[in-house]
């Protein structure tokens, strides 16, 4: 929901934005319109990301994407959009990647674990059924 | 949409206006084979399908912004999004390859379980049934060694029976168990003094003897025959060896057969009793009958 609304926030400035890069854009090569949409989406994937387990699982990948969002967040103050836009898009894709590292890596451990039981269990099956049961 | 199109030519506009057109871009070709990699990977193309599409669409459109020449700094980050976007595609692959592979193996567990609950239940009943095979088979080797104690317990019963028979009739006899076996002494009184012929008195006696050798068809005795020691030692032999026929003759007669007596004489030999005393001599004139000891 919170999502959302940042998404609908972003697209009111978006407009407003637009607009005025339009303006702009018509004088000539001007600089871009401040990238709020991917800045806002940044944000959410970002903080989808940082969680305890992407930490463990895939802290480079999290640290990667977090100081992008720092990066954008310093160029858009700076007004430099254009580098706070491909920071931004560039955070989201990351965080989302660290999120989805982690997950598999702890997809693949369960699945690890998940074999390790069954072979457990067939092994200690097949002693139980060489022995005679009591 | 009509936001996000009106934002793409806006931003197209901005781009033609201040352009240069490089004609290769490392980063790009680094994704598109990146791309390409996952594109030919099956797990990727089965797994994750949807991401896949989406870093082709990344892809798409770094290629395009290639193709109206934007800068290179766009392409490069174009094509990181798009190597980003292959990336996750794996990822995302993997990670449900995974869950597939702890999905089966919880399903096999599961199999497995429940096979051994089966061939635990099937062992359970095969035991059971063997067990009741066995208590049937117990119960009738109870019930057999049951009726074979209660044969034997008859069997000693009547073994019992029959000694205490045997033991009562010799007891009647007066029979006395000796190292040469039971003896049953038939006194003087049944001999008038110097005669061998038995008197009526002593019929009873004799009848007694044969009743036991018909009910025990197995024994043999010995007849011997004694005397005081008042006389010729001949004589007495003499005598007493006729007493002692006298009696074997009276069985025999009662219908004992003759194989199972043996007769002897002894004379004044082995007394019973002091020689001294008419009482003494009395109980040393007799004839004895002597069952071997076998079996009895």
């Amino acid at each position: 929901m919170k999502a959302q609304y940042v998404t609908n926030r972003a697209r009111t400035f978006a407009v407003t934005g637009i607009a005025a890069a339009a303006l702009i854009g018509l004088g000539g090569c001007a600089s871009t319109p401040p990238p709020s949409e991917q800045m806002a989406v940044a944000e959410a994937s970002v903080q989808r990301a940082t969680t305890t387990s992407t930490s463990e699982n895939a802290g480079v990948e999290l640290q990667v994407a977090t100081a992008k969002l720092a990066s954008a967040r310093q160029a858009l103050i700076s007004k430099d959009y254009d580098r706070a836009r491909q920071l931004a898009e560039q955070a989201d894709v990351d965080a989302q990647f660290a999120e989805l590292r982690a997950q598999s890596a702890r997809s693949r451990k369960a699945a690890q674990e998940s074999q390790d039981a069954a072979r457990a269990l067939r092994e200690e099956i097949s002693r139980k059924s060489a022995a005679p049961i009591k | 949409m009509k936001y996000r199109a009106l934002y793409s030519v806006t931003l197209l506009a901005l781009v033609s206006a201040c352009s240069s057109v490089p004609d290769r871009n490392t980063a790009l070709e680094s994704a598109r084979s990146q791309f390409n990699i996952a594109r030919n990977d099956a797990q990727v193309t089965s797994q994750a399908p949807d991401e896949l599409k989406r870093a082709g669409e990344a892809l798409r459109v770094a290629d395009q912004a290639r193709g109206n020449g934007e800068s290179t700094a766009n392409i490069d980050h174009l094509a990181y999004l798009t190597s980003q976007r292959v990336m996750i595609a794996q990822e995302t692959a993997a990670s449900r390859a995974s869950q597939a592979v702890t999905a089966s193996a919880a399903a096999e567990r599961d199999r497995l379980r429940l096979d051994a609950r089966t061939s635990e239940v099937n062992a359970a009943q095969r035991q059971l049934a063997v067990s009741e095979q066995n208590n049937a088979q117990k119960t009738a080797d109870l019930a057999a060694a049951e009726a074979s104690a209660a044969r034997s317990q008859a069997r000693v019963e009547r073994g019992d029976q029959r000694v205490n028979d045997l033991e009562a009739q010799l007891r009647e006899l007066n029979a006395v168990k000796t190292e040469r076996g039971m003896v049953v002494t038939l006194g003087d009184v049944l001999f008038d003094t110097g005669k061998a012929e038995l008197l009526p008195d002593g019929g009873k006696n004799i009848a007694k003897l044969a009743e036991f050798f018909r009910r025990y068809p197995d024994r043999t005795a010995t007849v011997d025959g004694y005397t005081d020691s008042v006389g010729n030692a001949n004589a007495n032999f003499t005598l007493s060896e006729r007493r002692a026929n006298a009696v074997m003759s009276a069985l025999i007669n009662q219908g004992v057969a003759a194989n199972r007596l043996t007769m002897r004489g002894h004379g004044a030999e082995m007394p019973t009793a002091d020689n001294a005393t008419p009482a003494g001599r009395q109980m040393n004139r007799r004839v004895e009958v002597v069952f071997a000891n076998s079996g009895m």
